[in-house]
């Protein structure tokens, strides 16, 4: 892999790095949801540093170059970050509504508690 | 002093009636507010019937939303200390006038009732690897060694609870100890038993073990210096 290409990298997870301490700092993102983006700075700074990884796994899939597996990897990565957050937003829609039903029925009077229907698909870990 | 146990509950239908009467038989004198976490079991029903001492959560949130909620309600009602106290039965309500004898006389930010601090005890298994691990990244953040940081019996005085209400991504987790004694706080530990929870299942399972424990250790090692 070029040295111009590993140094794109570095800078790349750099800037990676520094956006997400940045959000932190202004209270614009949860701990928990920038677990991925500074797992991912790491990994590339250590490709950056150490080439032969990717060269290596590139022989070994079939790869033409090391870049082109790199932005194979960067780019399946990012589908399925993509997805999941596809599906982290149904949820949020889902409980968005499922709020706004239950702040309505309080209007009404209906003080009883909510029914087994909420929560069943809900992320419990947040 | 103004106490309050928070109680956060999520499915703890089976120990959580067994728990209150413990804690009021105890504690005669210590108000707690049960917050009901969305349970899918029958938990919102007794909740309900608590009166001004249960919150029905809508919707599941989470534990640290869960026990945010009644900082919330020890804030606006003028609490001086609240105790964090788990609905399966884990913790015993007897350490906690010993640990409000202590923030007071202290003048601590967060007292730790503790499993291992008589040293008799020390973490085992997957669970105390965990621990230990959390409590050296403390020792090497802050200097200060906290024997059972992922004790989930906490007391928090004034000013915890407001930030509690007020902060945001402020959890009731080890990370949150780091950040205290970071800024000069004061968190000291007392030694106590627990026992095993008396029935129910565990929030955790094994993706919610991974990410709590990256979100622990990222939070102490990396952006504890930025928040």
């Amino acid at each position: 892999m070029p040295l111009q290409q590993r140094l794109l990298l570095l800078c790349g997870a750099l800037v990676a790095m520094l956006m997400v301490v940045n959000k932190i700092k202004k209270d614009k993102i949860l701990m928990v949801d920038s677990i991925f983006w500074v797992v991912s700075s790491v990994v590339m700074m250590v490709v950056a540093a150490v080439p032969e990884l990717a060269i290596a796994f590139s022989h070994i899939l079939g790869f033409q170059s090391p870049s082109n597996f790199v932005f194979f990897c960067v780019v399946g990565f990012l589908f399925v970050k993509v997805f999941s957050d596809s599906a982290e937003i149904s949820l949020l829609k889902n409980r968005v509504d499922e709020l706004t039903q239950e702040l309505a029925l309080m209007d009404v009077g209906d003080t009883s508690h909510t029914d087994e229907t909420n929560g069943s698909d809900q992320d419990e870990s947040r | 002093m103004k106490v309050l146990a928070v109680i956060p509950a999520y499915n703890e239908e089976e120990c959580l009636n067994d728990t209150l009467a413990k804690l009021a038989a105890t504690c005669p004198d210590i108000d707690y507010v049960v917050v009901n976490d969305g349970s899918k079991d029958s938990t919102g029903a007794i909740v309900a019937g608590l009166g001004s001492s249960g919150i029905n959560l809508a919707i599941n949130t989470g534990l640290a939303s869960a026990f945010r909620t009644g900082m919330k309600y020890a804030y606006r009602n003028d609490y001086d200390a609240v105790v964090q106290f788990d609905a399966d039965g884990q913790h015993l309500p007897e350490y906690i006038p010993a640990m409000a004898q202590v923030l007071e006389q202290e003048d601590a930010d967060i007292v730790i009732a503790s499993r291992f601090l008589d040293g008799t005890r020390s973490p085992e298994g997957p669970r105390g690897m965990g621990s230990k691990l959390i409590s050296s990244l403390i020792a090497a953040t802050t200097g200060t060694r906290i024997t059972d940081p992922t004790s989930g019996m906490r007391m928090y005085n004034r000013s915890m609870i407001e930030q509690f209400a007020k902060r945001f991504d402020f959890a009731p987790e080890p990370d949150t100890v780091a950040l205290v004694l970071r800024r000069g706080g004061k968190v000291v530990e007392i030694p106590a038993e627990m026992q095993d929870r008396q029935g129910g299942e565990s929030y955790l399972n094994i993706t919610s073990i991974i990410t709590y424990m990256s979100r622990t250790c990222l939070s102490i090692l990396l952006f504890q210096w930025f928040r």
